[in-house]
């Protein structure tokens, strides 16, 4: 009926209904307004006055964190500031003079700029960290100060300097809304949500001065859960302490049947409690020191292994039918491939080899000749199953996976295809070998476990979680006899441990020395090699690496050592090593 | 693409400056908020103003056609960006609102609003029609706009999803359907509210159980409402004034910056401050209405009135839950508010108002 009706037309009557709207919406506003400004204003500037309650977020305790034996090696404790309110005082910079010439000088200089932006309701820290005689000395002149109070707040207190590789420090959280530090490495960064607990809240009356005249109610913050780590705080300083303090370096002792980390050891170190007092001067060296004390050696520091990799060839020649435990080979000190030389350590050569005096004794052909016959990807597979290859997510920041080279790894980073010389290289624990100290004494453990071996873990009481798969018993008694061998027979790489220290406990193990420079194959010949090792350069010096278990008839310890530019596995890292399961095992843990 | 240099002279500037004059007002209000000083607020979004203002002079200098030819193409982006927002966006106070795009983080939804009120627009320029409106034309429409509240809903922000329904709603309206179907939709909504009940999310419904009563939960979340009204209420006639809040500024008024910002401009400047600020926004949502009347071309005339009506419910809403008069929903007060996508949002309608109002009244197609 309206066909011809223009809908300009409506739209324009609807436009008008929209005006109508506005004005009425706004009248409603205005109304509203002027009932709760004019009308009831007094009312409202009385329940201001009278009735404020303000909130205030109270931060939660985080929780402890305790050793093995339940020592304390992270705990909070309350830190006490000087801070000034603002809005307290109009005149708060002449105040702040006075405190500076009567109390405790302060560097205005340097925070004025901040002072000055920052809000005049909140708490500005003028001076944190303050001892009791500035708090009494400042007592004593309260009545002088208006703005500035005595803040108490809470801080993390780290008792053993030893620990702050594993358990990390906190940092000032990034994130604007949540304003309270956060866990921000290691242990502290990981199991930050288990530790932090949850905030609570004060609801405090308070009256037109901002001054609370009663709390009124409370909902109480919630304290983190404390945590209990495999770490015994005495065998951590014990092996802290035996590295030499001018070498770079790390030790772990592992339990075997459980997988419990003992003792997680790098050094250089570095301070936790520097960070959580943002010492500045300090922090900046932890960071920009060319030793890199942050850097944990012990899972994110990976080395070529060297001979004490030498027990994954043998088994797998053994579980691939290449050698039995009576096969020989005759050392004449090198074996080759086409027209290269690959070199045995001993120049003169071992003579007849078996395996377990290939072991015992390190012998470099024997494991040249078995390379031979080696497919590279086999070892690779065997060395992931048996505790290579692998990174243990144990709640650490920077672990790794390091590296056992393949087929496959070699032409994704090279795009060339792999030389049967680089299985020899390889089956030596030389090469593109990358493991960590840690990968090593899981290793160990997979061998002493039969192959079923335990995760392993930090946190005391997680669960205990089996990864690998069964090996032969016999191929097991082979390696472990061999490997006793090594410590406990006359010619044994590390037979001087018995010498030297006859009344300590009875180990097994395996030397190892690892290349940090590739010599030319043909001035090993002319028995260069150890001359040019003395005259070296501390930094091209070779790395000393022993793999140790004790006791020998029932292992219940594995350490494992790695010395950086210490020379040869059995002069600096097989010592240590010993010392390290002697001392452990008195301990019981 | 762009308009004639000359044709500057020809804007409305009195809704410019009053636009500036507006986000000015906002400035000192942020200013105060943060208890007299321009951190962390005032300055924050002083570069944010700054940085859009190109953006806001481009769109007064695109010549309108381009912006009706790409109507449809920006609303499929902001449906793409929604559902990208669902899956991949960043979480803050329990919703997924925020898509970072490099160093900003975009609501989207904000923008949203202003396309599907252009691609409404277009829509029903397109059709041409006389008399009223058939209903079965207005299906299309209806369909899209429940999509996008859709989106928005499942973020979850009912606020947001309720303007851009209402938006939707209110072109359908403008166009010219028979008002016999929205007083039936009115009803209907009423009837069957008691079992959308069921479908808020608790904190939603708590929401609106402590609107109706805000003593029900006075230190909880009913305490939002009460301090807001004690602060508005304590402003009186004259106000406390400038930096003079102290309610605001001992922190009583939660979200201050965002969602309160008018408490604290109320309490500090009192009810003739209030009225004044409320004229301002009376005059910047009726200049484009009534420029409309005159203008031939449905889409800039439909757009002008969608524009103004996405300003007014904002500023009702806003202003509405600080007073206690609706319930408190995360709505923010165009050029007042704290945060980037408002600001950019309200600055993309003002210069498209702006534009739209410069252009031949008499002129019906784009040629």
């Amino acid at each position: 009926m309206n066909s011809n009706f223009d809908s300009n037309k409506i739209i324009k009557r609807r436009s008008f209904l929209a005006i109508l709207i506005t004005f009425i919406f706004f009248l409603f506003l205005s109304f509203r307004l002027f009932f709760l400004q004019v009308k009831n204003g007094n009312k409202y500037k009385k329940r201001s006055k009278e009735n404020r309650i303000s909130t205030k977020i109270t931060p939660s305790s985080r929780g402890d964190i305790f050793d093995r034996s339940g020592l304390l090696v992270a705990g909070t404790i309350s830190s006490y500031s000087f801070v000034i309110y603002k809005y307290l005082n109009k005149d708060y910079k002449s105040e702040l003079q006075k405190f500076s010439n009567t109390i405790t000088p302060l560097e205005l200089e340097l925070f004025e700029d901040n002072l000055i932006k920052s809000n005049a309701y909140s708490h500005f820290f003028l001076l944190k960290d303050i001892s009791w005689e500035q708090i009494v000395n400042f007592e004593k002149k309260k009545y002088l100060f208006s703005s500035i109070k005595i803040l108490e707040t809470k801080k993390r207190y780290y008792p053993n300097k030893n620990l702050s590789q594993i358990i990390g420090y906190m940092a000032d959280s990034k994130d604007s809304i949540r304003r309270f530090p956060e866990g921000a490495f290691h242990i502290e960064k990981s199991y930050d949500l288990h530790l932090k607990g949850s905030s609570g809240k004060t609801f405090n009356e308070v009256n037109a001065y901002g001054k609370i005249v009663r709390q009124v109610s409370l909902e109480l913050p919630l304290k983190g859960s404390d945590l209990h780590l495999t770490i015994n705080s005495e065998l951590q300083n014990f092996c802290q302490n035996i590295i030499p303090k001018d070498k770079k370096g790390s030790i772990v002792v592992l339990k075997v049947d459980d997988g419990s980390i003992l003792s997680l050891n790098s050094n250089p170190t570095f301070n936790a409690q520097d960070f959580e007092d943002r010492n500045s001067i300090e922090i900046n060296n932890f960071l920009n020191n060319s030793e890199k004390p942050m850097f944990n050696r012990a899972f994110s520091g990976f080395y070529p292994p060297g001979s004490v990799f030498k027990p994954l060839p043998a088994l797998l020649g053994l579980e691939k039918g290449i050698i039995d435990s009576n096969s020989e080979i005759f050392c004449n000190g090198h074996s080759s491939i086409g027209s290269r030389n690959y070199y045995c350590w001993k120049k003169g050569g071992h003579g007849k080899v078996n395996l377990k005096k290939a072991i015992k004794e390190s012998c470099d052909v024997f494991f040249y000749e078995l390379a031979k016959k080696i497919n590279i990807d086999d070892l690779s597979h065997l060395a992931t199953e048996m505790g290579y290859n692998q990174k243990y997510s144990i709640g650490l920041s920077n672990s790794n996976k390091g590296l056992i080279p393949n087929k496959k790894w070699k032409r994704d980073t090279y795009d060339q295809s792999w030389y049967p010389g680089e299985t020899l290289i390889t089956c030596i624990g030389q090469g593109a070998n990358q493991v960590s100290p840690l990968q090593l004494a899981v290793h160990y453990s997979s061998i002493i476990n039969g192959g079923i071996y335990p995760k392993p873990k930090i946190i005391k009481d997680s669960p205990t979680l089996m990864l690998g798969r069964k090996i032969d018993i016999n191929y097991q008694k082979i390696l472990l006899n061999a490997l006793n061998a090594v410590v406990n027979e006359p010619r044994g790489t590390a037979n001087k441990l018995v010498r030297n220290n006859p009344s300590y406990i009875k180990i097994g193990g395996k030397t190892g020395t690892s290349q940090v420079i590739r010599i030319q194959e043909s001035d090993r010949e002319d028995d260069l090699y150890k001359e040019i090792q003395k005259n070296q350069l501390e930094k091209f010096k070779d790395h000393s690496v022993f793999v140790g278990y004790g006791p020998i008839e029932n292992p219940k310890y594995i350490a494992s050592v790695i010395i950086e530019n210490g020379g040869s596995g059995s002069s600096l890292a097989a010592p240590l090593a010993h010392e390290v399961l002697n001392f452990v095992n008195e301990l019981n843990v | 693409m762009f308009k004639d240099f000359k044709t500057l002279y020809e804007i409305n500037w009195l809704y410019l400056l009053l636009i500036i004059i507006l986000f000015w007002i906002g400035e000192i209000n942020l200013f105060s908020a943060a208890g007299g000083s321009l951190d962390p607020w005032a300055k924050k979004q002083l570069i944010r103003f700054a940085l859009f203002f190109p953006i806001f002079f481009l769109i007064i200098m695109v010549k309108p056609r381009v912006i009706f030819n790409f109507s449809e193409l920006f609303l499929f982006l902001i449906v793409i960006g929604l559902i990208i927002t669902l899956f991949f966006g960043y979480t803050g106070m329990g919703a997924r609102r925020w898509l970072r795009l490099g160093f900003i983080n975009l609501q989207i939804s904000e923008f949203a609003k202003i396309f599907l009120i252009l691609y409404l627009s277009k829509y029903f320029h397109n059709l041409d029609f006389r008399g009223h409106l058939e209903i079965s034309k207005s299906i299309t429409p209806m369909i899209i706009s429940l999509l996008i509240f859709a989106l928005v809903a499942i973020q979850p922000d009912l606020g947001t999803a309720l303007i851009i329904l209402v938006l939707g709603s209110s072109i359908i309206f403008f166009i010219g359907i028979r008002l016999i179907y929205p007083i039936l939709m009115f009803f209907i909504i009423i009837g069957i509210s008691p079992f959308l009940w069921n479908f808020l999310k608790p904190y939603q419904q708590s929401r609106i159980k402590i609107f109706l009563n805000p003593d029900l939960d006075p230190l909880g979340k009913g305490y939002h409402i009460i301090q807001s009204k004690i602060a508005i209420g304590s402003g009186g006639i004259r106000g406390n004034g400038f930096l003079g809040g102290s309610q605001s500024s001992l922190d009583f008024i939660p979200e201050k910056e965002t969602d309160f910002v008018f408490s604290i401009f109320s309490e500090q400047f009192g009810f003739i401050g209030s009225i004044i600020l409320l004229l301002i926004f009376l005059i910047l949502i009726l200049i484009p209405i009534i420029s409309s009347i005159k203008i031939q071309n449905t889409f800039i005339k439909i757009a002008l009135l969608g524009l103004s009506v996405k300003l007014l419910l904002e500023v009702f809403i806003n202003i509405g839950m600080t007073i206690g008069i609706l319930p408190v929903v995360g709505v923010a007060l165009p050029f007042m508010s704290y945060g980037g996508s408002s600001l950019l949002s309200n600055m993309i309608i003002c210069a498209l108002i702006i534009n739209f109002m410069s252009v031949d009244k008499k002129v019906k197609y784009f040629r």
